[in-house]
C-alpha cells in the first residue's frame, strides 16, 4: 500500500477516486447515473487529446501554447472543407494540424528559439485565421448525419468521439511504454545534453512531438465542430486551462522528464468527472471555470521549483 | 547540433556570456535585423500615409486613444518580460476586471474611491501572481493562465449579465475631454510610461529587475532578493494596466469583461515589436512606446481599410512570429 501511495503515477487515480466520492456525497442520486458517465466521456474526448499533446511537449521541457489556436482553426477547416465529404474536411484539418505542428517544431529546433515564443506566435496566427474565417460567429455545419453519428451513444456510455480519443491514448501509451521513444522522451526532458550525447536524435523527436501535438489538437477540434454542427473560435481559457491542469495532475512536470500517457488520461478523466458532476448537481457554469482555474493554480504551486525549499525554510523558522 | 540545450520555461543556466562574447554574438545579426526593421517601418508608413483619411483629425485622435489603451497594458507587460517571465496572459482580463471594480466602487463611494479601489485591486491581483512566481518559482505562463480563468469565472459570478453600468446621474464628463488638444487618455499613458521608465532606469528595483531577468541564478548568487524584484514587477504591471481599465470604464460609463479582450496579445506584440527581448533582462519603456505606436497605427489602418477587427489576432500573431524569428538568433529563451 505504501509503495502504491508513493508512486507518483498513482496520484491521478487517487484524485479521480476523490472526485467521484466527493461528488457522490454531495448528490448521489443526480451524480451516479449513466448520463453523468457519458457526459464525462464526452468531456474526456473534448480536452483529452489536447492534454495528451500538450503533456508530451511538457515531458520534453517545452510548452505548446498553440494547441488552442489549432483547436479552433481545425474546427473551421473541417466545417468549411467537409461540407460534402466529412472525411475530406477531417483530412484537411489533420494535415493542417500536423504540418503546422511540424513547422513550429522545426522553427524551435533550427533557429534555437524558445517554444513559448514560437507557439505564442502560432496560437495567435491559428486563432486569427479562425476569427477571420468565422467572422467571430458560429459557422454552421450542414451535414447533420455526421453530427448526429459522432455523438450517438455506442455501448451505453461511449461515442465515436470518445472511442477515437481512447484509441489514440492507448496507441500513445503502447508506443511510449514499449518502444525506445518513451525512454528517449524522458531522457530529453531530464537532460537534453546528456540525451544528445547518448545518441538520441533530439531534433527529430522534438519536431515529431510538436507535430503530434498539432495533430491531436486538430483531431479533437475537428471532431468537436462536427458533433456540435458548428465551428466557432474557442477562448484561450476554455481548452488550455483543463488540458494543462489535467497533464500536471496526471504526473507530468513542467520541469520535464516525468509523466506518461495513462497518467494524463487519468488526469483528464478526473477533471471530466468533476465537470460532468457540476452539471449533474446543477451548479452554474462559472463554478466550473472557477474550479478549473483554482485547480490549475494549485497544481502550478505544487509543481513549482522552490516549493520544497520554501516549506523547509518556514519549518526551520518555526523550530 | 550541440547548442540547443538551454532549458526553457522554468529555469535558466548559470552561464552568463562574458561581455566580449555578447558583443560578438550581437554584432553581426543586428545589422540585418536593423535593415528588416527599417524596411517594415517604411512600408507601414507608406501604407498608413496612402490610406485615405489616416491624417484626418478623428483618425489621429482615435490613434492616440488606441495607443494609450494598448500602451498602458504594454508598459506593464514590459516589466514582466524584462523580469524573465515572458508574458502574462491575465492582463487583458485584468483590464476588464479593473473596469468593473472601478464602476462598482465608484457607484458606492464616489469617483476617488473607485479610482483607489481599481488600482488596489489590480495591484493586489497581480502581486499575488508575482509572489507565486517569484517566491515559489511557479511557472509564469501557467500561473497567468490560471489567473485568467479565475478572473473570468469570478467576474461571471458577480455580473451575471456581463455589463455593469455607472449609477444613473454620474457622468465622468470631466475626464473625457482633452488637455491642449490631446486626449486625456494619452496624457495618462505618458505619465504611466514616465513612471515606468523612472523605475527601470533610476531605482535599485529597476536594476535588480534587469539582473533577475538576464540571469536568475547569477542575481540570486550575488544576493539580490529575487522574489521581491519579481513580485514588484507584477505589482507595478498591475498598477500600470489598471488605468487602461479605468479609462475604458470612464469612456463608456460602464464596465464589462469584454473591454479587456485581446489586450494581452496587443501588448506583447507591442513589447516585442519595440525590441524588448522575450528571454528577459533587456528592454525599455521607450521601446514599448514605439511598439505601441506601431500596433496602434496597424489597427487604425485596418479599420480605415475596412478590415474587421478579427484580423487583429492574425496580424499580431504574424508580428510576434516574425519578431521572435529575427530576435537575437542563436539564443534560446
Amino acid at each position: 500500500m505504501k509503495r502504491l501511495r508513493d508512486d507518483p503515477h498513482m496520484r491521478p487515480l487517487f484524485i479521480l477516486a476523490a472526485c467521484v466520492v466527493g461528488l457522490a456525497l454531495v448528490d448521489a442520486r443526480d451524480f451516479l447515473t449513466v448520463a453523468t458517465a457519458a457526459s464525462s466521456l464526452e468531456t474526456f474526448a473534448t480536452i483529452g487529446l489536447v492534454a495528451l499533446g500538450l503533456g508530451l511537449t511538457m515531458m520534453i521541457r517545452e510548452f505548446d501554447l498553440s494547441v488552442v489556436g489549432m483547436y479552433s482553426m481545425a474546427g473551421c477547416i473541417a466545417v468549411v472543407m467537409g461540407g460534402t465529404y466529412a472525411w475530406l474536411g477531417l483530412a484537411c484539418a489533420l494535415a493542417a494540424g500536423l504540418a503546422a505542428g511540424l513547422a513550429q517544431g522545426w522553427l524551435i529546433v533550427r533557429l534555437r528559439l524558445g517554444s513559448v515564443g514560437v507557439t505564442l506566435g502560432g496560437l495567435l496566427v491559428f486563432a486569427g485565421i479562425a476569427y477571420v474565417v468565422t467572422e467571430n460567429r458560429a459557422l454552421p455545419y450542414e451535414n447533420m448525419e455526421v453530427a448526429l453519428g459522432l455523438s450517438a451513444p455506442v455501448g451505453g456510455i461511449f461515442s465515436v468521439r470518445s472511442i477515437v480519443a481512447i484509441a489514440i491514448f492507448a496507441a500513445a501509451a503502447l508506443v511510449i511504454g514499449l518502444t525506445r521513444y518513451g525512454r528517449d522522451i524522458i531522457a530529453i526532458g531530464s537532460d537534453r545534453r546528456a540525451a544528445m550525447t547518448a545518441g538520441v536524435n533530439v531534433d527529430a523527436l522534438v519536431i515529431g512531438i510538436f507535430g503530434f501535438s498539432g495533430f491531436c489538437a486538430a483531431l479533437s477540434g475537428a471532431l468537436l465542430s462536427y458533433s456540435l454542427a458548428s465551428a466557432s473560435p474557442a477562448g484561450l481559457s476554455d481548452v488550455i486551462v483543463p488540458a494543462a491542469a489535467a497533464a500536471i495532475l496526471g504526473g507530468v512536470s513542467l520541469a520535464g522528464g516525468t509523466g506518461r500517457p495513462l497518467g494524463i488520461a487519468m488526469g483528464v478523466l478526473s477533471l471530466a468527472v468533476l465537470r460532468a458532476g457540476f452539471n449533474a448537481v446543477g451548479a452554474p457554469p462559472y463554478v466550473n471555470e472557477v474550479a478549473m482555474g483554482t485547480i490549475l493554480l494549485l497544481v502550478a504551486v505544487l509543481d513549482s521549483t522552490y516549493l520544497a525549499r520554501r516549506v523547509q525554510g518556514l519549518v526551520r523558522r518555526v523550530h | 547540433m550541440s547548442q540547443s540545450a538551454e532549458p526553457p520555461l522554468t529555469d535558466r543556466t548559470l552561464a552568463v556570456p562574458a561581455q566580449g562574447q555578447m558583443a560578438a554574438r550581437a554584432g553581426e545579426p543586428r545589422n540585418y535585423v536593423g535593415i528588416v526593421r527599417a524596411a517594415v517601418l517604411v512600408i507601414l508608413a507608406a501604407v498608413a500615409l496612402t490610406t485615405p483619411g489616416f491624417l484626418s483629425q478623428p483618425s489621429i485622435l482615435s490613434l492616440l486613444t488606441t495607443v494609450s489603451f494598448i500602451g498602458c497594458v504594454a508598459v506593464g507587460m514590459t516589466l514582466i518580460t524584462i523580469s524573465g517571465n515572458i508574458m502574462s496572459f491575465a492582463l487583458g482580463a485584468l483590464v476588464g476586471a479593473t473596469a468593473m471594480v472601478f464602476v462598482l466602487a465608484a457607484n458606492w463611494g464616489g469617483f476617488a474611491f473607485g479610482l483607489v479601489a481599481g488600482l488596489a485591486f489590480a495591484a493586489a491581483t497581480n502581486a499575488l501572481q508575482g509572489f507565486l512566481i517569484g517566491w515559489l518559482r511557479a511557472n509564469p505562463i501557467i500561473v497567468s493562465i490560471a489567473a485568467l480563468a479565475l478572473i473570468y469565472g469570478v467576474a461571471e459570478a458577480f455580473a451575471a449579465h456581463g455589463t455593469i453600468y455607472a449609477a444613473a446621474g454620474t457622468s465622468y464628463a470631466g475626464f473625457k475631454g482633452k488637455v491642449a488638444g490631446i486626449p486625456v487618455e494619452f496624457v495618462v499613458f505618458l505619465c504611466v510610461a514616465a513612471v515606468a521608465q523612472f523605475l527601470l532606469s533610476l531605482t535599485t528595483f529597476g536594476r535588480n529587475l534587469f539582473l533577475v531577468g538576464s540571469s536568475f541564478r547569477a542575481a540570486e548568487a550575488i544576493g539580490v532578493r529575487t522574489w521581491r524584484a519579481i513580485t514588484g514587477a507584477y505589482l507595478w504591471a498591475g498598477l500600470f494596466t489598471a488605468p487602461a481599465g479605468i479609462m475604458l470604464a470612464i469612456r463608456y460609463d460602464a464596465a464589462s469583461m469584454n473591454y479587456g479582450l485581446g489586450y494581452e496579445y496587443d501588448a506583447i506584440a507591442a513589447v516585442l515589436v519595440g525590441g524588448t527581448v522575450i528571454k528577459g533582462g533587456e528592454g525599455s519603456v521607450l521601446r514599448t512606446l514605439a511598439g505601441a505606436i506601431v500596433i496602434g497605427v496597424i489597427q487604425v489602418v485596418l479599420v480605415l481599410q475596412g478590415l474587421r477587427t478579427e484580423w487583429q489576432y492574425l496580424i499580431a500573431g504574424l508580428i510576434v512570429l516574425g519578431v521572435i524569428a529575427l530576435q537575437t538568433p542563436g539564443t534560446r529563451d
